[in-house]
C-alpha cells in the first residue's frame, strides 16, 4: 500500500495505551472484525491465525436499520471483514452489515479494508440474461468498492468473471483442494467418475477431473425458469461407477437430485455431491431427505444447518485465514489454488 | 403528460405510488419485484425505459435494508437499461438519522438497569423540597459552593452530610453499569440484537463490548449517511427527491442534486383546517433540536412557541441552568423548570405517573434518580400551555419516547388537549402502543410512510393523516419538465 502512514504527533494520544497496543499499531497488525452472518467461521478463521476477532457491535434499531459500533482503535490497521452472503430474510441486511462495517472501518482510518466474502451475493445475477434484467453481481461491487473496500477475497465465485466487475484486486480462492483431501480419505476414488450437473460447470469438473486424473460426464439440463429443471441429457458412461457431482453451489437442490437420480437411472453405483456453497434455500431439506444421493458434501463458507445425515461439511478456513495471512504480509496466495492447508 | 416519464414503484409503499401516479395522471410501469429461493432480490423490468426519464419511488421503511437494496438495484437495473434519467424518489429516506447514542467518559452508552428502589430518604423528599431546590438553581445562588446541586441529583439540600457523600461518589471512578440493550426502554435510539442472533454464538456480545473500557478509545457509533448517499449515486441515480431530511445537512453528502421537500405548508394547512382553536395552540418543540422547525411554522400562522428541553449529561452542569432558560424564546411571563428530579415527578403526578411507569416512560425519571448515577436527566418547558393547546412538532416519529414524554409534561403543565405532528411516522417497536397510553390526542403524521397500522392501532379518530403524494406529484412534473420546485418550498400544494 501507497498510503503514508499518519505524522506522529497525531499519536500523541496513543501514549495513554500499553506499550503492547502501542506495538501493534506502529507494526500494522490484522484485525479481524465479523458481521452476524457466518460467526462460526471468523471464529474458526480466528482461531486458526491466533488473534482474536476485534470487538464490534452489529445491531439492528428498531426501525430496522443496521448500527455498527466498532469497540476498539483500528487506525493504520490491516483489516479483514468476514462476512458472508446467506439468509433468505437478511441476505440484504449483511450485505448493508457489510458495507456499513467497510464504511465504518474507512471512516476510522484503518489502511488497507478486505472484505472476505466467502459467499459472494447476487453471484448468479451477473448477466443481462434477458433485457433490462439487472446485473447485481456488478452493483454489489461497485456498492463493496463505494463503501471503501481495498481488497476482496472470495471462494469459488460462481463465474470468475466477476473478478472483472471490480477494480481493486479480487482474489477468488478454491474450495476444490480441500475437498480433494476430504475426498481421497472418504471416497474409493479407483471407480470413481466426476459428473458435471450442467454445461456450465464442465470447466470446473474438467480441471478437477485432470487433478484426480479421473473421467468425467457431463448431464445437460433444459432449464425453463430460474431454480426450476425440466430434463436432463446424460453425456457419458457410469455404469458400476461411484460418480461424483460437482457444482458450486446447492440451493434449491432441484438440480442435485434430478441429476442424481438421472445417474441412477444410468447405472451409476452411487452418487456423492460436492458443492462448495450449500445455500439450501427452499424445500431443499426435503428434498435432501427423499434422494437416494449417498451423501453431499459442502464446505462451510455458508453456515449448513441441515442437521440431516446426507450433509458432511469440509472445513475450507485453513484456506481462508492462510489467504488472509499471506494478504497481509504481502506473499501470493496462488499456492492456496492448487494445495489446502493442513487441518 | 408526456410520453417520455416512465414511474417505478418499490414494494415498500404502493399506495402512495398510486397516488403519486394518479396526481400525474400516467400509471406506473410494470415491473415485477421478488426475491429468489435464496432471499436475493430479483427484479425484472417489464416495459422500455430507453433514453427515458425515470422516476423510482421508494420509502425508507418497511424492512429498511430490503427495501434499499431493492431500490438500489432497479435504479441498476434502470441505468443499465440505457434509462436518459434516474430519479430516486424517497418520500422518507432511510438512514437519514445519524446515530446519536450518548457515551459516557468510560465509554459506555447511557443506558441503565431501571432502579425502582427509591431510597427512603427520597420518598420523604415532598413537592415542597424539590419546588424548594428547582428556586435555588434557577437563582443559581448555590452554582458554584458545590458540585453536587445539580439538576436531577437527588436531595443535594437535604443534608450535608449527604452532599458530601454523593460528592465523594461522583470523585470516585463509579463502574460503569451494565447496559441492557435489548430490553431498555429509556432511550430513543437503542440497537436492539435481533433475534436469534445471539444465540448462534455471536462474537460481539453487546454487553461484553460496552463494557469493554479500553482506555483512551471512545466508542463510536457509524455515521452511515455518507455511505447511503454513495450507494444511491452507484447505483446510478441521478437525482434524489425526499422530504424532511433529518440533517440539513444530508444534501451535502450526496454528489447529485438533491431535492428537498417540506412538509411544513401541508402542516401548516392542516393545523388551520383540522385542529379546532388553532389560534390560541402553543406550538411545542420537544427537543432543542427541533426549535427551528417549530418555530418556522408558530411564525407562519402567528402562533407561540413553548420549547422542551431534554439533557442528559454524564458530567456536573458548568453553567447554571437557569443560563439555558433566560437566553430561550421565553413567550410566556415565566419560564417554568419541571422535573428536575424523578421525585417531582413520582410525587406530584402521582396519579398519572403510574399508569406509565409500564412502558418505561417513569423509568427515565427513576434512572436519574438512582443513587451512584453519573447522569443528570433534566426535563424542562419553556413557555407557557397552561390551558392550551399544544401541538408538538417533530420531523419524525421512531420509537416514540420523546413525543410521548413531552406529551406527559404537557399534560402536567395543564395543557388541555395535546396535537403531535411529524412528517416521518415510523413507530418502530411498540411505539404504537406507548402513543395509545400517552397523553396525546391526536397524532398526525404524513403518508410518507405506510399508515393502516397506525390508523388500525389507534383509531381513526385518533389520527390524521398529510397526504404528500399531490407534492410528490407536482416535484415529479416540475423536474420532468425543467421547471423550477421552489414554489413547493413555500406554498406546498
Amino acid at each position: 500500500m501507497t498510503e503514508s502512514q499518519g505524522p506522529q504527533n497525531f499519536n500523541n494520544k496513543s501514549e495513554l495505551k500499553t506499550t503492547e497496543e502501542n506495538s501493534k499499531m506502529t507494526s500494522n497488525s490484522i484485525k479481524l472484525l465479523a458481521g452476524n452472518s457466518h460467526p462460526e467461521l471468523a471464529e474458526l478463521i480466528s482461531k486458526r491465525l491466533g488473534i482474536p476477532l476485534c470487538k464490534v457491535g452489529v445491531y439492528q434499531y428498531s426501525n430496522k436499520e443496521t448500527s455498527v459500533t466498532i469497540g476498539e482503535s483500528i487506525r493504520d490497521e490491516d483489516v479483514y471483514i468476514i462476512q458472508t452472503g446467506i439468509g433468505q430474510e437478511e441476505i440484504n441486511d449483511f450485505l448493508m452489515e457489510l458495507l456499513i462495517l467497510i464504511h465504518a472501518c474507512k471512516t476510522a482510518s484503518a489502511r488497507r479494508i478486505t472484505a472476505v466474502i466467502p459467499n459472494f451475493p447476487y453471484a448468479r445475477q451477473d448477466r443481462k440474461d434477458k433485457s433490462r434484467a439487472p446485473i447485481t453481481a456488478k452493483l454489489v461491487a461497485n456498492l463493496l468498492e463505494t463503501a471503501g473496500c481495498d481488497n476482496v477475497v472470495t471462494m469459488d465465485l460462481h463465474a470468475s468473471q466477476i473478478q472483472g466487475f471490480f477494480h481493486i484486486p479480487v482474489d477468488n480462492l478454491y474450495a476444490e483442494p480441500s475437498f480433494l483431501n476430504y475426498m481421497k480419505l472418504k471416497v474409493d476414488l479407483d471407480n470413481a467418475i466426476l459428473v458435471s450437473p450442467d454445461a456450465g460447470g464442465a470447466k470446473r469438473v474438467a480441471s478437477l477431473a485432470d487433478k484426480m486424473d479421473l473421467n468425467f460426464a457431463l448431464i445437460h439440463k433444459e432449464r425453463q425458469k430460474a431454480n426450476e429443471v425440466s430434463r436432463m441429457v446424460l453425456v457419458g458412461d457410469v455404469t458400476g461407477k461411484t460418480c461424483l457431482l460437482v457444482d458450486d453451489m446447492a440451493d434449491t437442490c432441484g438440480t442435485l437430485v434430478k441429476a442424481c437420480d438421472t445417474l441412477l437411472e444410468h447405472g451409476a453405483k452411487e452418487v456423492f455431491a460436492i458443492v462448495t456453497h450449500g445455500i439450501f434455500s427452499g424445500d431443499a431439506r426435503e428434498k435432501l431427505s427423499n434422494s437416494r444421493l449417498t451423501k453431499i458434501i459442502c464446505s462451510n463458507t455458508v453456515p449448513v444447518e441441515l442437521d440431516l445425515p446426507v450433509v458432511d461439511q469440509v472445513d475450507i478456513s485453513p484456506t481462508l485465514a492462510e489467504a488472509i495471512r499471506r494478504l497481509h504480509n504481502g506473499e501470493s496466495v496462488s499456492y492456496l489454488f492448487n494445495y489446502a492447508p493442513p487441518v | 403528460m408526456s410520453n417520455n416519464i416512465v414511474i417505478f414503484g418499490g414494494d415498500s409503499h404502493p399506495e402512495l405510488v398510486n397516488r403519486i401516479c394518479e396526481n400525474l395522471d400516467i400509471k406506473p410501469s410494470q415491473v415485477e419485484l421478488g426475491k429468489f429461493a435464496n432471499g436475493e432480490t430479483s427484479i425484472s423490468v417489464r416495459s422500455s425505459v430507453r433514453e427515458k426519464d425515470v422516476y423510482v419511488i421508494q420509502s425508507g421503511c418497511g424492512h429498511v435494508n430490503d427495501t434499499f437494496m431493492q431500490l438500489l438495484i432497479l435504479i441498476s437495473a434502470c441505468k443499465s437499461a440505457s434509462a436518459s434519467r434516474v430519479t430516486a424518489v424517497m418520500p422518507y429516506l432511510c438512514y437519514s438519522r445519524q446515530p446519536d447514542i450518548p457515551y459516557t467518559a468510560k465509554g459506555a452508552p447511557l443506558v441503565s438497569k431501571p432502579r425502582n428502589s427509591l431510597s427512603s430518604t427520597s420518598k420523604t423528599n415532598d413537592e415542597n423540597t424539590t419546588t424548594n431546590q428547582s428556586k435555588i438553581l434557577h437563582n443559581g445562588v448555590l452554582q458554584s459552593t458545590n458540585t453536587v446541586n445539580r439538576p436531577g441529583s437527588e436531595f443535594p439540600f437535604k443534608s450535608l452530610d449527604n452532599a458530601i457523600r454523593s460528592s465523594i461518589q461522583m470523585e470516585q471512578p463509579v463502574p460503569v453499569r451494565e447496559p441492557k440493550l435489548a430490553k431498555t426502554s429509556s432511550m430513543s435510539r437503542i440497537p436492539v440484537i435481533p433475534d436469534g442472533r445471539i444465540s448462534r454464538g455471536a462474537n460481539n456480545d453487546a454487553e461484553e463490548l460496552f463494557n469493554a473500557q479500553n482506555s483512551g478509545y471512545k466508542l463510536w457509533v457509524v455515521q452511515a449517511g455518507t455511505l447511503i448517499a454513495n450507494l444511491l449515486t452507484t447505483a446510478g441515480a441521478d437525482h434524489v427527491i425526499t422530504m424532511d431530511l433529518h440533517d440539513r445537512q444530508f444534501p451535502g453528502f450526496f454528489t447529485v442534486p438533491v431535492d428537498n421537500l417540506y412538509c411544513k405548508p401541508m402542516a401548516q394547512n392542516y393545523i388551520q383546517h383540522f385542529i379546532p382553536g388553532y389560534k390560541d395552540a402553543v406550538i411545542v418543540s420537544p427537543d432543542a433540536g427541533g426549535a427551528k422547525r417549530a418555530t418556522a411554522i408558530a411564525d407562519a400562522l402567528e402562533l407561540s412557541v413553548a420549547i422542551i428541553h431534554k439533557e442528559k449529561r454524564s458530567q456536573l452542569p458548568k453553567g447554571p441552568p437557569d443560563a439555558t432558560l433566560t437566553s430561550g424564546v421565553s413567550l410566556s411571563s415565566k419560564p417554568l423548570i419541571s422535573h428536575n428530579s424523578v421525585d417531582d415527578t413520582i410525587n406530584s403526578n402521582s396519579n398519572q405517573v403510574p399508569v406509565l411507569s409500564a412502558n418505561g416512560v417513569a423509568t427515565e425519571f427513576a434512572n436519574s434518580n438512582a443513587k451512584s448515577s453519573k447522569y443528570i436527566q433534566t426535563t424542562m418547558l419553556v413557555g407557557d400551555v397552561r390551558n392550551k393547546v399544544c401541538i408538538l412538532i417533530d420531523d419524525l416519529i421512531d420509537t416514540s419516547y420523546t413525543i410521548t414524554r413531552a406529551a406527559q409534561l404537557l399534560k402536567d403543565q395543564g395543557a388541555t388537549k395535546i396535537y403531535a405532528l411529524a412528517t416521518h411516522g415510523i413507530f418502530s417497536g411498540d411505539a404504537l402502543d406507548r402513543i395509545k397510553l400517552s397523553p396525546i390526542d391526536k397524532i398526525i403524521v404524513s403518508n410518507t410512510i405506510p399508515q393502516e397500522r397506525t390508523i388500525k392501532k389507534l383509531g381513526k379518530h385518533r389520527v390524521g393523516i398529510i397526504d404528500v403524494s399531490l407534492v410528490f406529484a407536482e416535484a415529479i412534473r416540475r423536474i420532468h419538465n425543467g421547471e423550477s420546485i421552489s414554489m413547493l418550498f413555500e406554498y406546498g400544494f
